[in-house]
């Protein structure tokens, strides 16, 4: 037990990329503010990108593959985030509030 | 050999004490600290793992430009002291479950399909790929990428803004009415 937690390996880095995506879908399921629920979004496309990363150091010796990918993802995550929050702002232009739930009861 | 040990567990930690900020944070501000300091962590979590140029590329992209972004955000719309709420508890309760049971299921079904194995799950993967990938060859997709989203992004911002007047134009009329 102790052996496994004194040698780091693959195992540590998944587990850590896990735990954060775990944290980002808790995130999304229960946080009202939608800003917060992008923040939460950012968070799960950044666990995957150390998982890639992870991948990349244990089993590939160059490490471009992983590279080129972690950066593909971290671009589209930022482009997907700030769209989201464009449409963010246009939805609190139009209500005022970004609380999900409100919004829902106005629609209805 | 102690001190890589203490640093791996001080970014572990951090990390996910950081993301756990993002969500649990009673202000908005807090949120956006935790969401920098995230970003910060994970960089050197790249570093740790040799990939200095992604660590960078991340830190400077997100920890600098995105982190900024969503500040400046919350500063136009006046939200900086926003007191943050959270779901119901019965939500968050049903929420966790289900999320502690993803994450059990998850980690049953990769220990029993590959024989607790990680090595031999890259190796499937690796099997069916081959050769390696040169970084010349993906700038174009890249760029291609680039543009499209930003195509998308303007294309969308068209649709957002004629809805919104015509949002505000059939209030005006209702209240006219």
């Amino acid at each position: 037990m102790i052996n496994a937690l004194v040698n780091i390996g693959l195992a540590h880095f998944l587990v850590l990329s896990l735990v954060l995506f775990l944290t980002g879908l808790l995130g999304v399921l229960i946080s009202r503010n939608m800003l917060r629920t992008v923040m939460s979004l950012f968070v799960m496309s950044v666990s995957a990108v150390i998982n890639f990363v992870a991948f990349g150091y244990y089993c590939d010796s160059s490490m471009e593959n992983a590279n080129m990918i972690s950066i593909f993802v971290l671009i589209l995550t930022v482009i997907q985030t700030i769209i989201a929050l464009v449409i963010l702002y246009k939805i609190y232009q139009a209500n005022e509030f970004l609380d999900a739930e409100k919004i829902k009861d106005k629609e209805n | 050999m102690v001190t890589n040990l203490i640093y791996f567990y001080f970014l572990f930690f951090a990390t996910i004490c950081c993301a756990l900020g993002v969500i649990f944070a009673p202000m908005m501000y807090l949120s956006a600290i935790a969401l920098f300091l995230f970003i910060c962590f994970s960089s050197l979590i790249y570093l740790y793992l040799n990939s200095v140029y992604l660590s960078l590329f991340q830190f400077i992209l997100c920890g600098l430009f995105l982190s900024a972004y969503i500040v400046l955000l919350i500063k136009k719309i006046g939200r900086i002291n926003l007191r943050l709420g959270l779901a119901p508890v019965s939500k968050i309760l049903v929420s966790s479950v289900f999320v502690l049971l993803f994450g059990g299921f998850f980690v049953l079904y990769f220990l029993q399909e590959f024989d607790s194995s990680l090595y031999s799950f890259f190796n499937t993967v690796v099997e069916k790929s081959f050769g390696s990938v040169n970084f010349k060859h993906y700038l174009y997709p890249l760029s291609l990428v680039g543009v499209f989203v930003l195509v998308s992004a303007a294309v969308l911002r068209v649709f957002l803004d004629n809805s919104l007047n015509t949002e505000q134009r059939t209030e005006t009329e209702e209240s006219k009415i």
